[in-house]
Parts: structure tokens; C-alpha cells; sequence
């Protein structure tokens, strides 16, 4: 952890009493410990600390960005000189980024230090007990094992200074046994609260069993997607539908339909980055505190998240939502949540008379027709046939071609319980999700060979 | 932002105190990695930015074990600092870990190498490149169905001085360019893209700023538009079992995910069993698996001038190398390292080892992987074909864990009538497996359309590292595809 005194410290050098009209920097800092196993044993372990700091200068209406990713003075110096000759040499622009004005903001409370100061050793005796628990069921194991920390801060030049830190944790288990294999994942911001046991237990489920995996034919199956699958396919709606880059271009499928029934009324999408929850990010890379913002309300279409660039273009206010100075793809939610249901998981298994259960997804793509929500991707460890309430043969990789939009006007449940998905070893953000039980989702492929 | 001067005198003393320390094996790469990126949208620019990034990756292999670690901070103490945190990760890793980690044996070299430029784009003035950028831009404007029109550059240049325990000295300096465009079109509910000269940002090569002058950004930005316009009134295709053409734009994403990934050894140990998956190219069947039919050679070259997989030496230390992949429909090598080669008995590294930044150790990546021409023109591939498509410039993509059940989109296709292209086809999706596809491929495209082009964002590992990796090809056509309209 570098620290809010010197990671503020910094950018407020750079931001006081500036020669140019206006400044704003953000410092994103990270820390990775990561472990990787499979089989016999550790292949690859790393520390990686890193530290990105980008300066946004704006002088006589012109933008000039640059980037570094050390702290020390002069190359932050050489930083504030490279954007400032950007700016020079750019056109004037008929919108400006319109930065937050005075504030303090620090937020810590989701910093756990008992996180970072797991040693290496207490991380890889972890590990040790959970290979020789999975030798001692007869199966393999791989996977991985990261603990590390985020920081976030922005100052400008209109006397805005905010600070976030977190600590998070994460395992995945992959194990594997005959010709079946079983997933797990978990996340937590205290590695004390992340439950390997119960992580290896789950993924053992889904793979110690004698009958090999069914082949099934094509076709609609009604499924229950577990949180994690929720998240792969809910998860590329931040990308197509909930920018208002997205509407803007009309390629999202909330583009002219503000208010229309799009989905189940039982469904309700939005995102949170407040929530207690979630892996908490109180504002966004121009400093812009983050709003709640719901995108489908009871089932019907609301609005998208904005920054500076695009609310001015919308004549809306940012929500918060801003990315890295310099990223193109518009305003992006990064905490997505669905609204919890009535049901459990193991009510909607049992209510089920023919289906598929669906722990995640593998290699969603969500390009296909982004007015439609059309997606393919496919199944992975752990999927089981359903058959008149029970869980009865696991089942081998489908591939579904799939209108999400349509997939939520055919929901049969949503559960109660949600659980917070992350991958902190690649993606920014978390996103908080019940399972689903939705009817006719459509299988197109399978996989041979 | 000047050049910064190498810290060799630091990097070398580093490596002198880890042999000091015990280590069996150490390496410390240092990068200093500059990008310009410049966007328009809608006539106007949208983003000019520059990011500078510069420091030190140590890794270390202790008995049987690796760690890694790095810092940005280029002073004795800092470093010290990394080389112990490496150390120290490779000894708690030894708690587990109980096999030995050999590694094929690679000739240390002392050696420097400098891809090939005319025109270093970061001595091109700003205006210049925006002016040119501004005017493409302007090409895609004009109809109201025309919703965004993006056009951008990017450039990349790359030193690194890498030195090893074993006396490796390797300094390199490589320098990517790339540019093109995007417009989405609407006309009621129906939404359209194109790109040019490809999507995903893949005209990226390994040169100067002479590259973007050659793509004629102008001429096909005014050719992308009115292809967009023309996919608003076009038919999707009919669905069913037929012949595909695809262009080299579709190409080189099929070979990406259904020959470069599965070649990868590190996927086929199941080193990327958490994240990416498995292979079904596994060790057991290398040289005896049919891949794909006779007219199927594809090779990972990294020593191909142009291609962002080029370099000098891997992130080992490893020459740059031309590995058969595929030769005459059969399965004949991996992508690989000093480690995985070890470990199924090849006598040396494929010299794939390379890292996104310096703050990540390195992982087996594609270099350029290519489907070699065959003899074949378009029209030649065409003749014959009663009923089929040409596809061309990848949408989506799709594949599973072990990179046989494959889908994909385009942006663009046209239709095959008695072996003459006919009218534009909207929403083209095929499907297949991976062996039986390239099993069906009944011809390649001869190498005056052969073509090289870059993906700048392949994803692995933890934490996700982006390669710039290089895939090259002509027209390819296969017999028996499942096509289907995406909708």
C-alpha cells in the first residue's frame, strides 16, 4: 500500500496553483500477490505492485492527457509538461470534462490489513492442505490464489483531493477427476472470510461422480444459472447497454425505448458502487461520486450512466462512471447488481422439472447484436441435468445462442441469496448477483472432438 | 518524452548479487514502454494521449521454484527489495512444490536488436498525424444514418535490456504502428458497423509511421461507410450447411483462437486451467493428430518482418525462431518455453516466452501465427462454389475451453452464386469444431493476397497480461459449414 498521504501528495504537487487553466490527475495503484497451481504443484508466483498515474491538463479549450506510472517527481513533472504540448497542439473542443470542484474524500473503512499481511508461507501451507485434501478424494487440482490491495485518487486543480483503499482476496479451484471437472470461486476484501474449504467442497461437488457426463441434444432447456454464469452474461451489458456512449450510438437496446416493459417486472439491473456489499469504489476516475443508477426498473427501461463528457452531451449530470482519462468507451458501470428474488436455489433445483444447472459460462461474447442482447457462449465445469427436481447426470460443454433481453422476460426465479462475483487478478469493479431460473434458453452447439 | 538512458550498470550488478545469492537460474528485464494514442469522433478529436511506463521484472528459479517481482523504482535499494520478494516467493512456493523445474538449454547471447523503421511516428509531429486522422475521420460522415465514426492511431515503441544468470545480454528496441476506422450506421432497430482496414485495432505492425501512410485510411474509411450503408438494406445469410470464403481479416481470427491457443504448451500442461483452459492439443498427440486437411500449414514465426509477434529474442533470452505448428494438416509443434519444452522432451525452447509489461513475468504467447499461402486466387477459390459466402472482418468470438467448439460473426459478408460474388449479406454467423473445420478446408489463397495483421489485446494469465500478437494469411475457403444469420 502506497498510501493516501503520499499518493495524494503527489498528484497535489501537480495540481496546486497551476500555470495552466486547469489540471486533474488520477493515481490507480495496485498490488498482486499471486499464486498459480495445477497438478503437482506451484507454477508461477508473483508480486506485482504498480502504480499508473494520468494527467488530464485543459488550456484554452484544448485536452492534453499523458500517463506514467511512477511517483517520483520529475518524471510526474516530465508528465504534466508531455500533456500540457498535447494540448498545445490539439484543436479547441465544444465540450470540456467538468470536474468536480472543492472536497476531501477518504475512504478506508474497506481496507482489512490482516489481507496484506498474509505471509507467502501461510498463503502456500493454504494451499498445501487443500492439495493433499484433494488427493485424498482422488482428484486433481488447479487453480489460483491472490491476495493484494487497490487505491484510487484524484485531486485537481479546483480543489478536489479523493482517496479510496481496499484489500481483496480471491481463489479459484478447478478439480478434476476421471472425466469430469468442478469450479469454484470466491472473493472477499478480508482473506480471513475467504472459505477455501467450502470453495474446494463446492468444486468437489461438481466432479466427484461415478457416471460420466451426458451429451444432450440441442435445443431450448430451462435453466438456473448460478451467480457466477448471472454475472458472465449480465456483465457484457455494461459494455453494450448501460453507457450512454452506447445509447448515444443506438446500439444499445435501451436507445429509444425509456420506460418500455423490456424484461420480467421481477427484474430490476443497476449499479452500486456504495453498496457495503460490493467491492466499494465511492467515486470514479474524474473524482465524481458515485450514484446509484438503475438501468431496468421492475422490468422497464431506465437510464444509462454517465460522465462528465457525455452528460454534458445528454444535458444530464455525471453519475460517477467515469474510466481512466484517455480510455474512448465512454462511461461504464462497474458494480452491476440484480435486485434479490423470493426463492432459493435449491427451491428453484427442486421446482424444476426438466432443465440445466449452470454454475458459469465460458467465453461470453456479447458482439453478436447489441440491440438485441444476443450473446453465445458456452457451459464449463459442473453442469448437471435436471430431472423432476433432482440434480441427476452431469452433463458435457453446450454452446447457447441467446437474446438476454428475451431470456428476462422468461424468468421463473430469481433467489434470494446473491453472491459477489470478481475476478480481481483481471477485471476492474464486482458485480452482486442472485441465481436465475429462466425458461427456453437455447443451446445451438456442443462441444466434440 | 526523451529516451531514458538503460540503468545497465544497475541491472547487471542485480544479476551478479542473485547468482551471489543461490538462485539456479535469474533473470531481470528492464522495459521502458512509450504509447501514443490518437482518436477522432465525429469529425472532431476526441482523445490524444501518452502514456510513458518504465522499470524492473526479476525473476528467479530456486530449487525447483519460481518467483517474481518488480518495481518502477529504478535505485540499488528498490531492487533489492523486488530480488529478495522474488526469493522469498519462490521459497514458500518450495513448501509446496517438490519436483524439479529443468530448463532446455539456450546458448546465452550478448546481442542487440532493433525492429525495422523508416519513420520513428513519435518524431512525426502531432498536427501531421492529426490532420491526416481528422481527415479519414471526415470520410465516414455525411448520411444521418451514420450514428459514430471513429477513427484512430496508435504507437508503440519498446526498449528493453534483458540479463540473465546464465550470461544472456539482449537489448532490443521495437516499434509498432497502427491506425483505422469505425462507423455505426441505424436505421430504425437495425445497427451496423464496419471497419477499415480491420476491426479490433489489427492494422498494428511492427514499423513506423510509414505503415499508417500506406493504409489509405481516406479511400477506405469512404469504402467502410458505404458498406455500412449498404448492410442496412442487405438480407442476413440463409441458414444451413454451405461454402465459406473467408477473408484474411476472418483468417487470422480463426487461427488465433482455434490454432494459436491450443499450441500454446503452457495451456496444454493445463498451466491455464483457472482462467483460459485447457488445449485439446495435448503432448500425446503432437506429430500424429490430423489438425486439419493437407493444404493446412500454419507456423508461429517471430522472425517475420512487420509482425507485432516479431522481436529478436524472447523473454528468455531464446532467438527469435519459424515453428511448424501445423504442416500439411498435421500437428507437429507448440508455442513453448525453456520450462514447458523441458517437460515433454524437446531438445530446446520454441522462444515464446514474452511479458506485456515489466511488471509481469513472462508467459508462452503467440508469436505471429500464420496460415502459409497455398497457390490459389479468389477467383479460383470461388469457381465451382454453386452456393456459399465470403466472409470478412471478425464481430465476435466465441470458442470453448479446449478450443473446439468454435462461432464467430463478421461485419460484412457477401453472398456466392455460381461462383461470382452477388449481392451483401447482413449478420453472417458460422459455426464448427476446430478439427473437422480445418479438415474441410478445400483450398488457400495464394500469397499476393496474403496479408499480416495484428491483435493487440490477447488475453492470459493472472494477472491478465495483453500481447500484441501477429497473424498473417490469405483467403481460405471450407466446404460444409454451418451458416446461420445472427439474430
Amino acid at each position: 500500500m502506497i498510501g493516501a498521504a503520499q499518493l495524494l501528495g503527489a498528484l497535489l504537487k501537480l495540481t496546486a496553483r497551476p500555470r495552466l487553466e486547469a489540471i486533474s490527475a488520477c493515481a490507480q495503484a495496485r498490488t498482486r500477490r499471486v499464486f498459480r497451481f495445477a497438478y503437482e504443484g506451484i507454477h508461477q508466483d508473483l508480486i506485482q505492485e504498480s502504480v499508473s498515474i494520468t494527467v488530464t491538463v485543459l488550456h484554452r479549450r484544448r485536452i492534453g492527457i499523458a500517463g506514467t506510472d511512477t511517483l517520483d517527481l520529475p518524471s510526474l513533472r516530465r508528465c504534466v509538461q508531455a500533456a500540457a504540448g498535447i494540448a498545445e497542439h490539439s484543436p479547441t473542443q465544444d465540450q470540456l470534462p467538468e470536474w468536480p470542484r472543492r472536497g476531501r474524500v477518504k475512504m478506508t473503512a474497506d481496507y482489512q490489513p490482516a489481507t496484506m499481511r498474509l505471509s507467502a508461507a501461510a498463503c502456500v501451507t493454504s494451499l498445501k492442505r487443500l492439495f493433499q485434501l484433494c488427493k485424498g478424494a482422488g482428484a486433481d487440482l488447479a487453480g489460483s490464489f491472490l491476495t493484494g490491495d487497490d487505491e484510487l485518487a484524484v485531486a485537481n486543480s479546483a480543489g478536489l483531493s479523493a482517496y479510496s483503499a481496499l484489500t481483496v482476496s480471491g481463489a479459484k479451484l478447478v478439480t478434476m477427476y476421471g472425466k469430469l471437472s468442478g469450479y469454484a470461486s470466491g472473493v472477499h476484501r478480508d482473506v480471513r472470510r475467504l472459505d477455501l474449504d467450502s470453495l474446494l467442497t463446492r468444486s468437489l461437488g461438481q466432479s466427484l461422480h461415478r457416471t460420466d457426463p451426458v451429451t444432450l441434444p440441442l435445443g431450448p432447456y430451462d435453466v438456473i444459472l448460478e451467480p457466477e454464469a448471472v454475472a458472465d452474461l449480465v456483465g457484457w451489458l455494461s459494455f453494450t447497454a448501460f453507457g450512454a456512449k452506447s445509447v448515444q450510438e443506438r446500439s444499445s437496446f435501451l436507445a429509444g425505448r425509456a420506460d418500455e416493459p423490456l424484461m420480467d417486472p421481477r427484474v430490476t439491473i443497476y449499479d452500486d458502487g456504495n453498496d457495503p456489499e460490493a467491492l466499494r469504489m465511492p467515486f470514479d476516475f474524474e473524482g465524481v461520486p458515485k450514484q446509484r443508477v438503475v438501468f431496468i426498473d421492475r422490468g422497464r427501461a431506465k437510464g444509462p450512466v454517465y460522465d462528465s463528457i457525455y452528460g454534458a452531451r445528454f444535458g444530464q449530470a455525471s453519475t460517477g462512471h467515469a474510466m481512466p482519462p484517455g480510455d474512448t468507451e465512454g462511461p461504464i458501470p462497474l458494480h452491476l447488481a440484480i435486485a434479490p428474488g423470493q426463492q432459493t436455489l435449491a427451491g428453484m433445483i427442486k421446482s424444476c422439472r426438466r432443465g440445466l444447472l449452470i454454475p458459469r459460462f465460458h467465453y461470453v461474447n456479447g458482439l453478436l447484436n447489441p440491440r438485441e442482447a444476443l450473446m453465445t457462449g458456452l457451459t464449463r465445469e459442473g453442469v448437471f441435468l435436471i430431472e423432476r427436481g433432482k440434480l441427476t447426470r452431469p452433463v458435457t460443454t453446450m454452446r447457447f445462442t441467446q437474446s438476454l433481453l428475451s431470456a428476462l422476460r422468461r424468468v421463473l426465479g430469481i433467489s434470494r441469496e446473491r453472491r459477489l462475483i470478481a475476478d480481481p487478478s483481471q477485471d476492474l469493479g464486482c458485480s452482486l448477483m442472485p441465481a436465475l431460473h429462466l425458461a427456453h434458453f437455447e443451446f445451438t452447439g456442443r462441444q466434440e472432438s | 518524452m526523451p529516451n531514458r538512458p538503460l540503468p545497465r550498470h544497475l541491472i547487471t550488478q542485480l544479476v551478479r548479487d542473485l547468482a551471489r545469492r543461490g538462485v539456479d537460474y535469474a533473470d531481470v528485464r528492464y522495459e521502458h514502454v512509450e504509447h501514443e494514442n490518437l482518436v477522432a469522433e465525429q469529425g472532431r478529436v476526441a482523445s490524444i494521449s501518452r502514456h510513458d511506463s518504465a522499470g524492473v521484472g526479476v525473476r528467479v528459479l530456486l530449487k525447483g521454484s519460481w518467483g517474481f517481482a518488480s518495481t518502477s523504482l529504478l535505485d540499488r535499494a528498490s531492487l533489492a527489495k523486488a530480488a529478495s520478494q522474488a526469493i522469498g516467493l519462490a521459497k514458500a512456493s518450495n513448501l509446496l512444490n517438490r519436483a524439479p523445474r529443468p530448463l532446455a538449454h539456450v546458448v546465452p547471447r550478448r546481442a542487440t536488436h532493433t525492429s525495422r523503421y523508416s519513420i520513428d511516428p513519435f518524431d512525426v509531429p502531432l498536427a501531421k498525424k492529426l490532420d491526416y486522422l481528422l481527415w479519414a475521420n471526415t470520410e465516414l460522415l455525411g448520411p444521418d444514418a451514420v450514428k459514430r465514426a471513429t477513427s484512430h492511431m496508435d504507437f508503440h515503441k519498446r526498449r528493453k535490456l534483458l540479463c540473465s544468470t546464465d550470461g544472456a545480454d539482449i537489448e532490443q528496441l521495437l516499434i509498432e504502428s497502427g491506425a483505422g476506422c469505425e462507423v455505426v450506421v441505424q436505421q430504425g432497430d437495425e445497427v451496423q458497423v464496419r471497419s477499415f482496414p480491420n476491426s479490433h485495432h489489427g492494422a498494428l505492425a511492427q514499423a513506423g509511421y510509414e505503415y499508417v501512410k500506406q493504409l489509405d485510411l481516406v479511400g477506405g474509411a469512404k469504402t467502410a461507410q458505404q458498406e455500412a450503408l449498404a448492410l442496412l438494406r442487405a438480407k442476413p445469410p440463409k441458414a444451413g450447411d454451405t461454402t465459406l470464403i473467408l477473408a484474411p481479416t476472418q483468417v487470422v481470427m480463426q487461427l488465433h483462437e482455434s490454432c494459436g491457443h491450443p499450441t500454446e504448451l503452457d495451456r496444454a500442461l493445463g498451466q491455464e486451467l483457472s482462467y483460459a483452459g485447457g488445449s485439446f492439443l495435448t503432448p500425446d498427440r503432437l506429430g500424429t493428430f490430423q489438425y486439419g486437411s493437407p493444404a493446412v500449414n500454419i507456423v508461429a514465426d517471430a522472425t517475420i518482418h512487420g509482425g507485432v509477434g516479431s522481436f529478436g529474442f524472447d523473454d528468455e533470452g531464446v532467438p527469435a525462431q519459424r515453428v511448424d505448428l501445423v504442416r500439411q494438416g498435421r500437428f507437429v509443434g507448440y508455442l513453448s518455453s525453456r520450462e514447458s519444452a523441458a517437460r515433454i522432451h524437446q531438445p530446446a525452447s520454441g522462444g515464446a516466452m514474452r511479458a506485456e509489461s515489466w511488471s509481469v513475468p513472462p508467459l508462452i504467447r503467440m508469436t505471429n501465427v500464420n496460415l502459409e499461402p497455398g497457390e490459389a486466387s479468389l477467383s479460383q477459390l470461388l469457381s465451382g462454389v454453386k452456393h456459399g459466402y465470403l466472409l470478412s472482418t471478425n464481430k465476435s468470438w466465441s470458442i470453448d475451453d479446449r478450443r473446439l467448439n468454435f462461432q464467430f460473426t463478421t461485419e460484412i459478408a457477401w453472398e456466392i452464386e455460381h461462383g461470382a460474388l452477388g449481392a451483401v449479406v447482413k449478420n453472417p454467423l458460422y459455426t464448427g469444431i476446430t478439427p473437422a473445420f480445418w479438415g474441410r478446408c478445400t483450398g488457400v489463397g495464394r500469397p499476393e493476397d496474403w496479408q499480416l495483421w495484428g491483435i493487440p489485446n490477447c488475453a492470459k494469465g493472472e494477472p491478465m497480461q495483453l500481447m500484441h500478437v501477429g497473424h498473417g494469411a490469405s483467403y481460405a475457403r471450407f466446404d460444409g459449414v454451418m451458416v446461420a444469420p445472427a439474430k
